[in-house]
């Protein structure tokens, strides 16, 4: 095995070092791509990589917005009821 | 659609799905929707190896989190292998990396069911769609 290959492998054996601070909310990022993606390539009929990437866009900023208003609506209800 | 077709039919859907199951993506493959295929493919095993990124093959936990688990091992066989590994608990991890960890792998699995269903769906229209039956 080269060491390239074994260098690979060991950064799968142990964990990242992720806090718990709000910045680590931007791992939904990547999620909510992949959730866009597959969601539109079962669902377009024809795949053309324009309409495709269009799809893909415009349904990951509809859940990218969904979601921060829902913590925008979210926070406000905790301050409000903690205040 | 006489029995032996129905049979016939049944065994090719089947065929979809199980495929699907083992690479992912593999089922629209046998579909010869080969774009599809490859988005797909793609899409959920970048999910699923970031998450092993993220949380280390720890993440896969079948002792720890039975239920986890059986989400991710929706979206391949390779998860039992590595799940075989983890189980003796030599790759603990805990905090926000396992939770990340488990929701990407867990998410991938979820993609995949999405894909086997649509996958046989498919099949199942192309199939009616010939026969008219």
């Amino acid at each position: 095995m080269t060491k390239l290959t074994i260098f690979i492998m060991a950064t799968f054996t142990s964990p990242e070092n992720i806090g718990t601070d709000p910045k680590s909310m931007l791992w939904l990022l990547p999620l909510t791509t992949a959730v866009a993606i597959v969601y539109k390539a079962t669902k377009l009929q024809t795949i053309t990589w324009k309409n495709f990437i269009k799809e893909v866009i415009t349904l990951l900023g509809s859940i990218a917005v969904f979601l921060i208003i829902t913590a925008l609506v979210l926070y406000a209800f905790a301050w409000f009821t903690t205040e | 659609m006489t029995r032996n077709s129905k049979e016939t039919h049944l065994l090719f859907l089947l065929t979809v799905g199980l495929f699907s199951w083992l690479i992912p993506g593999g089922g629209y493959f046998l579909l010869k929707e080969k774009k599809r295929a490859i988005i797909i493919f793609s899409a959920i095993t970048l999910t699923f190896c970031t998450g092993l990124y993220i949380g280390s093959i720890g993440v896969i936990d079948p002792v720890g989190s039975k239920f986890p688990y059986a989400g991710q091992l929706i979206s391949s066989p390779v998860v039992a292998i590595i799940g075989y590994h983890t189980s003796g608990g030599g790759y603990n991890v805990y905090g926000k990396p396992r939770e990340i960890g488990q929701l990407y792998t867990g998410l991938a699995g979820m993609l995949n069911l999405l894909c086997i269903i649509n996958a046989i769906y498919l099949a199942h229209l192309r199939r009616t769609k010939t026969t008219g039956v």
